[in-house]
């Protein structure tokens, strides 16, 4: 033990002292909000400017008219309007010269940027009307609003048209759409965005670190065999002592850089009131009985995952080769990332279920799953508990047995050098004495 | 003298190939233990064996009579066939580490450390990384590390592969102070020349297999061979005539004579000062290089074999 002891705190030292570890402290969780919240964030902004816009109405309905009311109900974040019809062009359909004449000159304008786009109304009582758009560029949250409010006034034009005794405002009220809000238990309110990150943050965190100091596990090991002091290592120590040394050296170094994260976002959370975090994303993510299970399946994760490192580092003889193998444990870690969009609409599903107890998956699954479930109190009532539980004692008996296979794999592979090992003859070493 | 460490009957088996077989040995307490043999002979894994870093398929390593219990990593220095360190440590750091792992206290470790440094001249280097150090140097703090915790069994493997002359001279002459403190060394080797130099008791092995071992001495005289070398002017043909000469080997400037066993040497002195002038004549002690190439039916090429699997 004392040996080992010696082995952790060098590999603690070695990580620790790097400038890279501070580095990383404070680039990760950059790099995390770059591919994961970020993109989400710019979704949901708004933009800046007035969208500024003419429309060609081919009816004499007064569509275009009704249509550029509808859009006042929009306004930017400074209260200004989003959106601004500054001219309303009434043709004769049949006049398509006339047509011709003026659409060349909106294109111009669009083309110019002095019109962002520009809208051809032609409301047919009887057959399907057509609506066109003419832009640079077309955005999501714009094709929706203008679907929404032109499908809501041709309606109404074609509900005056008909033989129905009701107020065309009546019945449209009455089959109006409905938003539905989302609570967890106690009234908090998750909405679909701040469940998303939520869960993905702590997903990256455990995708992240496994992935990082399981390379530099692997590394180090390749780079020892390489230079032969493994050999040194292993007259001086067995080589369980020095495997289970470097994974729990590095272990405590990725401990470390999460532990300081957690206190910062402590921190953060201790002045959420002058920085206007809402309530939902702190309840998850400080959550004891959430956050206890987090840093279990990071924990578990790391062993199980550095494992295999280890293992992949002490069969292969250069990073090249340890390529090949790095990639299907990536795809491992990752996948829940991938499937995030189908678990945070079935998280309750059987395929879901099954997924997150299939022990290579289970701490990123396991961890998006409470997340979008959302954890109050430590009781087996609540089933995500129970799964969360019984996946812990499933990963941990994986990585025992991991353990087991990689140690008497990792003793031969370590003095083995120059050809890469074949599967069969791997499986030949876990029959030496 | 008393037995330190004792081989019996070992054997290892990697895939069809037997890398050692049915291998016993007696390595006196003390003494300068020299396994020799071919690249590929079995060297390495048998000392591999000895460390416990693998274990025989059969057959028993004994440590002072007895199985090496788990302190004995502690009392041995090991220098593996191919040196490293970890480069990005300093000299300091990587004594103290290695020491440590061995169970030398690091308080013991820097009262020792700076002698060692001192005989090595290395001391200016002692805050500086592994890596700012020439190859030389690293070979010689490499041997600081193997050292430094006093083990009771010194093992190097190919101890004179890449070291430069000067450093072999280092190295023999702290080998020998090691030797008189009391320590047991054990080495393998393909250079024989080096190994006459240093030890006092040889096993040749080739194949895995032994093919003789025994007190340096006693192993010259039994299984050597006379054989005289002379530098003279003039033709020497009729030398192959002489009674007792078996073989005449010519050289650049002399003549190598292969002798029966009841050869009379100064018999042949006499014949051939008789007929041109000497300015040499050596009765040869055989080289175990000779004796290894009479003994094992080895080809001389065996020994100059680089690549052969290292197992």
């Amino acid at each position: 033990m004392s040996k080992m002891w010696v082995i952790i705190k060098r590999e603690y030292a070695q990580v620790v002292k790097k400038k890279s570890f501070i580095v990383g402290i404070i680039l990760t969780p950059l790099f995390m909000v770059a591919i994961t919240v970020l993109p989400a964030m710019l979704a949901s902004k708004q933009s800046d400017d007035t969208h500024e816009m003419a429309i060609i109405d081919l009816d004499d309905k007064g569509v275009g008219e009704k249509f550029a009311e509808s859009l006042n109900q929009y306004t930017l974040d400074d209260d200004l309007p989003a959106y601004e019809v500054t001219d309303i062009y009434n043709i004769n359909p049949d006049d398509t010269l006339k047509l011709a004449e003026q659409r060349s000159f909106l294109d111009s304008l669009v083309r110019d940027k002095q019109l962002k786009s520009y809208l051809i109304i032609n409301y047919k009582a009887e057959e399907n009307d057509s609506i066109v758009l003419v832009a640079k560029s077309f955005g999501f949250r714009n094709n929706s609003r203008f679907e929404k409010r032109m499908s809501d006034i041709l309606s109404g034009i074609r509900l005056d048209n008909t033989e129905v005794n009701l107020e065309v405002d009546s019945i449209l009220n009455l089959t109006r759409r409905i938003d539905l809000s989302q609570q967890a238990p106690g009234g908090i309110e998750r909405d679909f965005m701040t469940m998303y990150m939520g869960g993905i943050i702590f997903v990256m965190i455990i995708f992240m670190t496994i992935i990082t100091y399981g390379q530099v596990l692997m590394r180090s090991i390749i780079e020892e065999k390489n230079s032969r002091i493994i050999e040194v290592m292993i007259s001086s120590v067995s080589p369980f002592q020095l495997m289970a040394g470097k994974i729990i050296g590095l272990g405590l170094a990725n401990l470390t850089q999460v532990g300081i994260w957690i206190v910062i976002g402590l921190g953060i959370y201790s002045f959420r009131g002058d920085l206007n975090i809402s309530a939902d994303v702190a309840a998850t993510m400080f959550n004891p009985v959430f956050l206890t299970f987090f840093l279990a399946y990071l924990l578990i994760g790391y062993i199980m995952y550095s494992t295999l490192f280890a293992l992949i580092g002490s069969i292969v003889n250069t990073d090249k080769e340890a390529q090949n193998f790095i990639f299907p444990i990536t795809m491992c870690l990752i996948l829940p990332v991938m499937t995030a969009m189908y678990i945070i609409q079935e998280p309750d599903s059987a395929i879901t279920v099954t997924m997150s107890l299939i022990p290579l998956f289970t701490p990123t699954m396991m961890i998006l799953r409470m997340n979008f479930i959302g954890v109050d109190a430590f009781t087996f009532a609540n089933p995500i508990i129970l799964e969360a539980t019984i996946g812990i004692v499933i990963t941990s008996l994986t990585t025992l047995l991991i353990i087991w296979l990689t140690s008497k794999i990792f003793r031969i592979g370590i003095l083995m050098y120059g050809k890469r090992p074949t599967l069969p003859e791997i499986f030949k070493w876990m029959r030496y004495k | 003298m008393d037995e330190y460490l004792r081989l019996e009957n070992i054997c290892k088996t990697y895939e069809s190939k037997k890398a050692v077989d049915n291998l016993s040995l007696s390595v006196p307490q003390g003494s300068i233990y020299g396994i020799i043999g071919p690249n590929g002979a079995g060297k390495t894994t048998t000392i591999r064996m000895v460390m416990n870093i693998i274990a025989p398929d059969s057959g028993e390593v004994l440590i002072k009579g007895s199985k090496a219990k788990d302190d004995f990593r502690n009392r041995v220095g090991y220098l593996p066939e191919e040196r490293g360190l970890y480069k990005q440590m300093t000299l300091k750091e990587i004594i103290r580490f290695l020491a440590e792992v061995k169970g030398l206290p690091v308080k013991k470790t820097d009262e020792l450390m700076d002698g060692w440094l001192e005989k090595m001249s290395l001391i200016d280097y002692k805050e500086k990384k592994v890596e700012e150090l020439s190859k030389g140097m690293q070979q010689k703090l490499q041997f600081i590390t193997t050292l430094i915790h006093q083990p009771d069994l010194i093992i190097l493997d190919e101890l004179f592969s890449g070291l430069d002359p000067l450093n072999i001279e280092l190295i023999k002459n702290v080998l020998m102070e090691e030797k008189r403190r009391g320590t047991t060394i054990l080495f393998s080797t393909h250079v024989m020349e080096q190994a006459e130099k240093l030890c006092d008791y040889i096993c040749m092995i080739n194949g895995g297999q032994k093919v003789l071992d025994g007190r340096l001495s006693d192993v010259k005289s039994k299984f050597g061979t006379n054989s005289i070398q002379i530098n003279m002017d003039g033709d020497g043909g009729f030398i192959q005539e002489l009674p007792g000469v078996e073989k005449v080997s010519e050289f650049n400037n002399y003549i190598e004579l292969k002798l029966s066993a009841e050869a009379d040497s100064q018999a042949i002195l006499k014949t051939v000062s008789e007929k041109m002038t000497i300015h040499r004549f050596e009765i040869m002690e055989p080289s175990l290089y000779d004796i290894f190439i009479n003994m094992g039916g080895v080809k001389p090429s065996d020994f100059n074999k680089e690549g052969a699997a290292n197992v």
